[in-house]
């Protein structure tokens, strides 16, 4: 059994996530950073999607009642057990009383815990991953809380060391590469440049929803209401007072904001190292680059990760 | 939709869009992208199908295809869609209770129509609804045109809370929120009806495509 001590900023339970449910309104969900939960669950010899813990902007303390091996992976928040630091993207045994100290995040948003075998909570839509605004997956559909304690039933003993190559650089300036998205070529020449000029930063309002940037204002050529359309993890919306937002994984599947840009599947996964504060900059990717890049990626972490794709 | 072939673009580098140049509001090619949309899931490499007003958005594993098969699929699929053929969708009877604590907008629609409560019930009631898109969020319930004399834009700042089963009017949409939720919709009534219960073994009382009727109903009878 684990005992979630502090909570935090937030902790929450995720996995894969739910694709294929956008149509009735329920949003991708699962890991925010899904190349550094995959890792996590690599490293314990789970696979990929396997449940594991995601850690908010630190704060988190969990106590661990019987001996087992952890991985920790995302981003850097200073770990420690019992006070001892221990180093990220990396897997090591705890013993029974043994306690997890997550400091603020450094670097990034979000770390992963991951535990052999997972740890289970409510299914629905074949994923357990937490979808808070309508209480789905997690624990009876919210988020951790301190005093949870949740059940772990394998103990097995084994753990992998991320070989040289594979640990994701983070930083707190996250470069996207995006396509232009639908609505693109509706905004003033001098917005369609500033977008890929200078960095956004991520505002306060910044959650697994969707991240709010202020940075130069993008505003449309002319100013005509939209009818309401799909959107997708990675789309860039333009509402009316010029601040875009970034949907994350469990944002909104419909809107009616202009679509300014979308992100290459390949960078979805820094979507999730967006905290309030990360400077966001986008960089222009051409269709054949962006299959190009994707291919490698996944290939790349493919041939270490079992059925991984971006 | 014979005489008109939808615009296809890219939508990032693993989805399409569909999209059609409309005038307004059109029923017929609303229909017509809920029927397309079911075309696409149940063949391998597809992952989202999610139809709006005008559009419809396909995501595709490009693990499956690459985007230039995955365009071929899209144009082979709609040529060789019938629409006629597919199924025409569930009629489902929402009852209403409109007005007073249930619809707190309704004075504003009274006011910018110029008609009664009773004649605004019925106006709002007569019309069988198309349940044109699903989201934002779970069970919100996006429904075809209502009449034009309801038409009424939304609140400047949205309220904090609007309870699940409010049944409300923004512009020419009319709609109701599955859960409670923020909001900024017009809201003339309310249903007791859960649209969206994860304990249900189908947690949606209605999807995409279906038709709505809404039977006014008074507390107690």
């Amino acid at each position: 059994m684990i005992e979630i001590l502090q909570s935090g900023t937030r902790i929450t339970l995720q996995d894969q996530g739910r694709p294929g449910h956008r149509h009735v309104g329920i949003p991708s969900s699962g890991a925010a950073d899904r190349l550094s939960f995959a890792l996590a669950n690599w490293m314990v010899g789970n696979a990929w999607g396997t449940p594991a813990l995601e850690c908010t902007l630190g704060g988190q303390h969990i106590r661990f009642h019987k001996d087992m091996t952890i991985a920790i992976s995302g981003a850097e928040m200073w770990a420690q057990i019992n006070g001892q630091n221990v180093a990220n993207f990396s897997a090591f045994p705890v013993k029974k009383g043994d306690i997890l100290t997550l400091s603020f995040a450094r670097i990034g948003c979000r770390s992963y815990i991951a535990i052999p075998g997972g740890l289970s909570g409510e299914t629905i839509f074949d994923s357990v991953s937490t979808y808070e605004p309508a209480g789905l997956g997690g624990l009876d559909g919210r988020a951790l809380k301190t005093g949870d304690k949740l059940d772990v039933t394998e103990t097995r003993a084994s753990l992998r060391k991320i070989p040289i190559g594979y640990t994701p650089g983070l930083s707190n300036h996250v470069v996207l590469r995006a396509r232009p998205g639908p609505e693109f070529e509706d905004l003033t020449l001098q917005s369609q440049r500033y977008l890929f000029i200078n960095p956004f930063e991520a505002t306060a309002q910044t959650n697994r929803m969707g991240a709010r940037l202020k940075g130069n204002k993008i505003e449309m050529a002319e100013n005509r209401s939209m009818t309401s359309g799909p959107l997708l993890p990675g789309t860039l919306q333009l509402p009316q007072d010029a601040q875009p937002i970034l949907a994350l994984t469990d944002g909104h599947c419909t809107g009616g904001y202009p679509r300014a840009l979308q992100i290459i599947k390949a960078d979805h996964w820094l979507l999730g190292q967006i905290g309030p504060g990360t400077k966001v900059s986008f960089q222009r990717c051409f269709a054949r680059d962006a299959l190009d890049i994707l291919k490698r990626r996944n290939a790349f972490y493919g041939s270490l990760i079992d059925g991984f794709s971006f | 939709m014979a005489e008109q072939y939808p615009d296809i673009s890219p939508y990032g580098d693993c989805a399409y869009l569909i999209r059609f140049e409309t005038d307004g509001f059109s029923r017929q090619i609303c229909e017509y992208l809920q029927s397309l949309r079911r075309e696409f899931v149940p063949q391998a490499g597809w992952i989202e199908s999610v139809a709006a007003y005008d559009s419809l958005l396909v995501s595709f594993d490009p693990m499956t295809f690459d985007p230039l098969q995955a365009e071929r699929q899209i144009h082979k699929i709609i040529e060789k869609f019938k629409p006629g053929k597919s199924d025409p969708g569930r009629v489902i009877e929402i009852p209403v209770q409109y007005g007073g604590e249930f619809g707190p907008d309704m004075e504003n629609i009274q006011k910018s129509s110029g008609l009664s409560q009773d004649e605004i019930i019925e106006r709002h009631s007569r019309i069988e609804y198309l349940v044109c898109m699903m989201g934002f969020i779970p069970g919100f319930t996006f429904l075809s045109e209502t009449d034009p004399e309801l038409h009424h834009d939304r609140h400047i700042t949205p309220r904090e809370h609007v309870p699940a089963g409010s049944v409300g009017i923004a512009g020419w949409q009319t709609g109701i929120y599955g859960l409670d939720s923020p909001g900024g919709w017009q809201i003339i009534g309310q249903t007791h009806l859960q649209l969206f219960d994860k304990t249900r073994p189908d947690p949606f009382m209605v999807k995409a495509g279906d038709h709505i009727r809404f039977v006014p109903f008074e507390a107690g009878s």
